[in-house]
């Protein structure tokens, strides 16, 4: 299984874009760049949806109405950040399927933050109805705003291995 | 100024954060989610302006509830944003890409404290002013231009 997805990488690592990614001089920061500004719009209308759950921002918007919102961009960020990630990953390939950090963020903690994220962006319809929220609305958001931190936090030691 | 950022360099407790691979990390860790609460609630907010979000809602108060998320974050961003540049002060003062940075971050700031302050009067029109779309515009240039240059100042000082 990992001598088979070693090949995978190898061979996305040698596909000449990607080359030429890696070897042109400030590229790089170019697609970390898709990926950081996706990663913004993302982060920051999940995290908004999170906070309003929890109770802020409550005379302004009940949290369906701010789901509705934020729906659209919300997911168009993530589609405009997996863009940039799959290009960053493809850039060192070899390199990240064996970084524990790496391991860590895409096959446990991200699967986990997204489905998380579709449970409770379904749910805030019903949730968000009035402007208090129920407590399991609020416990909810808590427990993605610490799956996204958690994300961000086993993202951010990936350069440590 | 070179003698102040050689100071700030050899402050006990930046010396040792900058040192500790975790605690630089976390520093990092909360300077990446300030920025993307900062950046992602403000170019909302542009967007909003713009006529390309949420177009059946009202600005106010989603700009009443997306805002102060985004000052949050600016918080965030000022306190870890300092340590990081006290951590090697002499490096980054010098570098041009270090000064285009923050001279980008302090220009993106200023438009959007100015979107912010008239936000409520183009709620009141019957429809959002050209102006206003054209500040909401640069507003959302800057922010992103912001973070390509936030992005290059690595790439420009190597062992960053």
């Amino acid at each position: 299984m990992h001598t088979w997805l070693v090949g995978i990488c190898e061979r996305l690592q040698n596909i000449p874009l990607v080359v030429w990614l890696v070897t042109a001089q400030y590229a790089y920061p170019f697609i970390q760049w898709t990926h950081f500004t996706g990663l913004s719009l993302w982060l920051a209308t999940t995290l908004a949806l999170d906070c309003r759950l929890l109770g802020a921002g409550k005379r302004f918007q009940t949290a369906a109405q701010l789901s509705d919102a934020l729906f659209s961009w919300n997911w168009l960020g993530l589609g405009i950040a997996v863009l940039g990630g799959f290009t960053l990953f493809s850039t060192a390939a070899v390199g990240y399927i064996d970084n524990p950090a790496f391991r860590l963020k895409l096959g446990v903690l991200l699967p986990l933050a997204l489905a998380w994220h579709i449970f409770v962006q379904r749910k805030s319809r019903t949730w968000g109805r009035t402007p208090e929220t129920p407590r399991v609305a609020k416990l909810a958001g808590l427990l993605e705003i610490a799956l996204w931190v958690a994300v961000a936090t086993a993202a951010v030691w990936i350069p440590n291995y | 100024m070179l003698r102040f950022c050689g100071w700030l360099e050899q402050i006990p407790w930046i010396v040792t954060v900058t040192n500790s691979a975790a605690l630089i990390s976390l520093v990092w860790l909360v300077h990446y989610l300030g920025f993307f609460l900062l950046v992602g609630t403000t170019a909302f907010v542009d967007l909003r302006v713009l006529g390309a979000a949420a177009r059946n809602q009202k600005l106010a108060p989603l700009a009443g509830l997306l805002l102060p998320m985004a000052w949050t974050g600016l918080g965030m961003v000022i306190a870890s944003g300092f340590i990081m540049f006290a951590g090697q002060a002499t490096t980054f003062y010098p570098t041009e890409v270090f000064r285009m940075k923050m001279g980008i971050v302090l220009l993106a700031l200023v438009f959007g404290l100015i979107v912010q302050r008239r936000l409520p009067a183009w709620d009141r029109a019957p429809y959002v002013p050209a102006g206003a779309k054209w500040l909401a515009f640069a507003s959302l240039a800057l922010w992103i231009g912001a973070i390509l240059a936030g992005l290059e100042v690595p790439a420009f000082i190597p062992g960053i």
